[in-house]
């Protein structure tokens, strides 16, 4: 199994990308940092009911999204995948609706933005990735379809009828599992027998590959490797991204119940964000007056968001109604009656 | 629906646990019409000697094994054409149900005018 | 919708006989040859046709790529069609048995039946989901199951079920070009009944139900093949001088309310048969309706006359799970002597 983990606990190199590309990745992980800490105190501050933090995982989401296509390529993520959003380009004040609970699924263009909805039911989405994808080869295009689980949602039954599936049809799937150590409160060791996924691909007889997910430089290029196999006809791959879930599962959680805060340190330790800013300076791609740069655009950006959403109208009651048919029935319209004489009241 | 298809019998296990019987002596040829329960093949096994009643209404197109032959369960023994109409019933889950003529015990009396 | 089209093939042809299944094979035939984008997939309805052979010869005429096999995990089907139609195809995947629907809710329920809301229009879910349901062909356990409620209950679905061929032929055109997920409930009992068939474009609405026999002394509400045992039951009831009318709802979502209420103004009573089990079943959805709509006309309660509330028995006992015919005269007098 190919491994692109960095050599080193601690410190990444990016010198083998591209300056530019190098930078974007920065600038992505930064503010998607930005708008996670904003997100955390609008929870905090009760704009937001609850909120899912994305902190440490950075990396492997920026990495992996950014090495996808976005005029071509389809992203099918669960709930936890707002920096892979960002990366992917979706509008983030629609994105982040949802976490104020605007509209479930979000409230951005899920086909303009080729970012499917966000989707609780982990797992769910990745059955939704082969069918695309199948589709996408039906009709002789060649774009990829990248579904993100995790650790959790591996445990999940349509996570292996997903891989089956894509292997079956030589699907141009890649199954990108960032296994973030904790599903809520339950660790690897309860939850993944045998200890990896990447492993599991070995089984459905596709590429597995397991990557530093806190090294952005190597999810990058594991992604890239996976995703041009993809697009030549050469199936799917299972990408394994082992990172670490440095927050709460959410903000209505409480780790101090299950997990050891020395180990939380550790990882903390190993912020996929501070090793990039190191590496970019160590590789030359960038100086401490650029990163300052790049650090008070993220800033500006993550404060758009941040008001974008904070200030967005809440949805018309009568938008209950509009889009559950494409063709409406007639109980619904009398159903939508009895709201509107009760609005009316 | 003119077109036939064609259909194979494979030995059946005729008592539990048998694993092979002996064709003892054809009940028709090829090219024979046969209707579904008339005497197909009489076979030995280790049990007895018994006459299968063919399976199907159709003609027979192919004998797999000669008289005296050893055949094992599960392998073909026959093979026939039969209509699709005929076929549409093999293989599935359930029993196609029949159309009996309604009868009922409880009598209506209608209501007054 | 898409728009109808006038096939030379269909029209003016005098009625020939046809099965329920060979009118659905014509159906998926004719949706395939129409629409580019539809595709037929599941267990085993390639090569082999589908296990009720409703899927013959359509791999061979349409090829692999428009009429395909899967592996055997009906999550993945359903979850499948979702990413299909997600990437403008109009699926019509088959789930080989009701019974197997079960390991496909959650692609059904939280994903397929709402992704055109959570998504706000933006990407619709032309699915039509068949199912070959109900019972009343002593098949094993967990094939022969009647989820019409359940669907019927999940926000964002519609569901349909035929009575006879002509039906069949013209209900699944009209599920497939919907642009909104239908569940085709296939009456297994009816698969081979046989009649003299024209097969018509949709011209009703989707939610219109018929009066397949008129009658005035109490109407009797049904759909899949409890249509056809209403029939035989109006048929006997006529021999005692009682004319009993026949509605086959088929869309079962949505309801036909005016059609329903029509019909019972006229006769003012009313019993609906189903094979499902009575407690939450879908004659309370009907019963409800006709007593909102008909209060002031009804001259007896709505009457259920349904399977009962225990898991769907094991073939000698089907027949006496299955509203019978001696079932509904009860029913039917009860209604009669209020």
């Amino acid at each position: 199994m190919p491994l692109h983990e960095s050599e080193e606990q601690g410190a990444i190199t990016v010198d083998h990308l591209p300056p530019d590309l190098a930078r974007t990745l920065y600038r992505h992980m930064r503010t998607a940092r930005d708008v996670d800490t904003e997100a955390i105190a609008l929870q905090r501050q009760g704009v937001f009911p609850a909120y899912v933090s994305v902190r440490g995982q950075e990396a492997a989401q920026v990495g992996s999204a950014t090495a996808l296509d976005p005029e071509r390529d389809f992203v099918f993520p669960t709930y936890r995948e707002m920096a892979a959003a960002l990366a992917h380009g979706v509008d983030m004040v629609g994105y982040m609706a949802t976490h104020r609970a605007l509209w479930h699924g979000g409230l951005y263009d899920v086909q303009a933005a080729r970012f499917g909805a966000i989707n609780a039911v982990v797992g769910g989405p990745v059955p939704h990735a082969v069918g695309w994808a199948v589709g996408e080869r039906l009709r002789g295009d060649n774009g990829v379809a990248l579904a993100y689980f995790g650790d959790g949602a591996s445990s999940e039954g349509d996570v292996h009828e997903s891989m089956n599936f894509a292997a079956i049809f030589g699907a141009p799937v890649v199954f990108f599992c960032q296994n973030n150590q904790w599903a809520l409160s339950v660790p690897n060791e309860h939850q993944v027998a045998g200890g990896s996924i990447a492993a599991r691909a070995k089984g459905y007889g596709m590429p597995g590959v397991l990557v530093d997910g806190n090294d952005v430089g190597a999810v990058h290029h594991a992604t890239s490797e996976a995703t041009e196999r993809a697009r030549r006809g050469k199936g799917p791959t299972v990408i394994e991204a082992l990172t670490y879930r440095v927050e709460p599962h959410s903000t209505s959680d409480d780790p101090t119940r299950y997990r050891d805060e020395a180990e939380t340190e550790r990882w903390i330790r190993k912020d996929p964000l501070v090793l990039m800013r190191a590496a970019l300076l160590t590789a030359g791609h960038a100086d401490e007056e650029l990163l300052d740069e790049i650090d008070a655009k993220a800033r500006q950006e993550a404060e758009r968001i941040r008001d974008g959403v904070a200030n967005a109208p809440e949805p018309d009651g009568s938008e209950l109604f509009t889009h559950v048919f494409r063709e409406t029935t007639d109980e619904l319209t009398r159903q939508r009656h009895t709201w509107q004489e009760e609005v009316e009241l | 629906m003119a077109d036939m298809v064609k259909d194979t019998f494979t030995l059946p296990d005729l008592g539990e646990g048998l694993v092979e019987a002996t064709v003892l002596e054809w009940q028709v040829t090829v090219g024979d019409t046969i209707e579904r329960n008339a005497p197909l093949v009489e076979v030995e096994t280790t049990k007895s000697a018994v006459v299968i009643p063919s399976p199907r209404t159709g003609r027979v197109v192919e004998l797999h094994a000669a008289e005296e032959e050893v055949v094992p369960v599960g392998a073909p023994l026959v093979t026939f054409a039969i209509t699709p109409e005929e076929s549409s019933g093999a293989g599935i889950v359930g029993t196609v149900p029949q159309e009996e003529r309604p009868t009922r015990r409880v009598r209506l009396t209608p209501p007054p005018e | 919708m898409t728009e109808l089209i006038e096939r030379a093939d269909t029209a003016d042809v005098p009625a020939a006989e046809s099965s329920m299944q060979q009118a659905i094979n014509r159906a998926l035939r004719d949706l395939l040859a129409e629409d580019p984008n539809t595709l037929v997939f599941g267990e085993d309805v390639g090569k082999l046709g589908g296990v009720f052979r409703v899927t013959d010869g359509l791999q061979k005429e349409f090829g692999s790529q428009r009429v395909f096999d899967t592996p055997l995990a009906e999550s993945a089907i359903m979850g499948m069609a979702v990413g299909l139609a997600m990437n403008g195809w109009r699926p019509i995947p088959e789930l080989q048995f009701d019974g197997f629907a079960y390991p496909a809710i959650d692609q059904i329920v939280n994903q397929m039946a709402r992704m055109n809301y959570r998504t706000r229009g933006a990407t619709p879910m032309p699915i039509t989901l068949r199912l070959p349901s109900f019972g009343g062909i002593q098949a094993p356990e967990h094939h022969g199951e009647s989820l019409e409620a359940l669907f019927a209950h999940v926000p964002g679905l519609k569901v349909v079920a035929p009575s006879d061929p002509a039906q069949a032929y013209t209900l699944l055109l009209q599920s497939v070009r919907s642009d909104d997920p239908v569940v085709y409930m296939e009456p297994k009992a009816r698969y081979w009944d046989r009649r003299a068939t024209t097969f018509e474009e949709p011209s009703d609405p989707v939610g219109t139900s018929r009066v397949v026999r008129p009658g005035r002394h109490a109407t009797l509400i049904a759909w899949g093949a409890m249509v056809h045992r209403c029939l035989q039951v109006a048929e006997l009831a006529a021999e005692d001088g009682v004319e009993l009318e026949v509605v086959d709802l088929r869309w079962l979502k949505p309801i036909d309310t005016a059609g329903l209420a029509e019909s019972v103004r006229g006769t003012r009573r009313a019993v609906v048969v189903h094979e499902a089990p009575l407690t939450a079943g879908l004659g309370a959805e009907v019963a409800t309706l006709i007593t909102e709509n008909c209060f002031r006309d009804l001259a007896a309660p709505v009457q259920r006359v349904t399977g009962f509330d225990v898991p769907y028995p094991a073939g000698p006992l089907e027949s006496q799970y299955l509203p019978t015919i001696d079932r509904v005269l009860l029913a039917v007098q009860r209604t009669l002597e209020y």
